[in-house]
């Protein structure tokens, strides 16, 4: 293969990230009942071994807040959220000031799996609009561990085949406060070549 | 002065040099395998993915539980480790996503267990300790100075296997 599975994607994805991107928020702000905005996403392919060095390390605590995805355009999404900016996370959502959050019980934990279902079903929904491709999420599964261990979940699904994942980077802002989430997409490997053969169909028609 | 030597995804290394750690980082379902010769005080650690190459690839790697272990004892060999001699331990395996709808399809942990058993078993080595499965995430230590193995989790100080 002269490209790679995800560098494929990326090209495909970059212009319907953004809109993606703006959904996700819609999604957020549906959630937390005010208006959210955010800033022009970046997507990019990040080699699976620098995963962990971006989010500082193996060893850091983090939460991942992973979907299986469903239907025509089968794949993964995962947030992952340093443990620190999970906290801050469960503040915004549940409108309380920040720092209020200390550490993530069950509520918490509920709290941000529906983030990452609403975020990711909204982001999965404008893809699969624009291919014209039906996709469905799984319910979340909200993980907490280790980085290494979070991303295991990945490596392990894509048989590590697919050696770049793509992120789409993005700040939420509200009333000043700005989070930053990051996506992680997995496609299948077959995943790719059904949306860029559905673009083709579609230009060509 | 004890110096770290990360073993990363798929990876293997050995080493003589008491004053080393390998050190895989942050398991989940991988496997951390390690293998040592007290005579020569040689260590090797492997860092494997998965249990074997999927069907139809014939891929020898690292990656992989089986061909990993053969790997890493050929090294061990070649580095003049006697096999009967070597002592092994393994931790990782954890099994992640424990949500409805998942733990049947992605027991991934379990299964690079599970092949790393039958292997060991096949090339008659000595597994002398492990903590694998479970649904947590490790740090797995291995000491080039004596053998001892360490885990560490989330929350808890690094505690010996």
């Amino acid at each position: 293969m002269d490209e790679s599975c995800a560098r494929k994607f990326q090209n495909i994805l970059a212009n319907m990230a953004n809109i993606g991107i703006h959904n996700a928020a819609k999604g957020m702000s549906a959630m937390v009942g005010e208006n959210l905005s955010v800033t022009e996403p970046t997507v990019t392919a990040v080699p699976f071994h620098k995963i962990p060095t971006l989010l500082g390390g193996p060893e850091i605590e983090a939460v991942g807040i992973y979907l299986r995805v469903e239907g025509s355009i089968p794949g993964q999404i995962m947030m992952v959220i340093p443990y620190p900016k999970a906290l801050e996370l469960a503040d915004l959502i549940m409108g309380e000031p920040p720092g209020t959050t200390t550490q993530l019980g069950a509520m918490e934990r509920s709290a941000l799996a529906e983030l990452g279902n609403l975020t990711g079903s909204f982001f999965l929904n404008a893809i699969a609009d624009q291919a014209g491709l039906p996709a469905r999420p799984s319910p979340p599964a909200v993980i907490v561990d280790m980085v290494g261990a979070i991303m295991d979940i990945i490596i392990a699904t894509t048989g590590f085949l697919c050696e770049e994942v793509l992120m789409v980077q993005a700040k939420f802002l509200r009333d000043g406060r700005e989070t930053q989430a990051d996506f992680w997409l997995i496609p299948d490997q077959h995943t790719i070549e059904t949306i860029a053969n559905q673009i083709e169909e579609d230009n060509a028609g | 002065m004890q110096d770290s030597l990360a073993v990363g995804l798929g990876e293997y290394k050995i080493s003589r040099n008491i004053t080393d750690v390998l050190v895989a980082y942050g398991l989940g379902s991988c496997v951390g395998i390690g293998m040592y010769d007290p005579q020569l005080r040689l260590a090797g650690l492997l860092h494997a993915v998965l249990p074997s190459s999927p069907n139809g690839i014939a891929d020898k790697s690292a990656k992989y539980v089986t061909s990993g272990i053969e790997i890493l004892l050929g090294e061990m060999i070649k580095a003049g480790a006697i096999p009967s001699r070597l002592i092994v331990r393994m931790a990782g395996g954890a099994n992640m996503l424990t949500a409805p709808g998942f733990s049947n399809t992605f027991n991934i942990g379990t299964r690079n267990v599970e092949a790393a058993h039958e292997m060991l078993q096949r090339l008659r080595l000595k597994l002398v300790s492990e903590e694998v499965g479970g649904t947590i995430g490790r740090t797995v230590r291995f000491y080039v100075l004596d053998g001892r193995m360490t885990i560490r989790t989330v929350g808890n100080q690094e505690r010996e296997i």
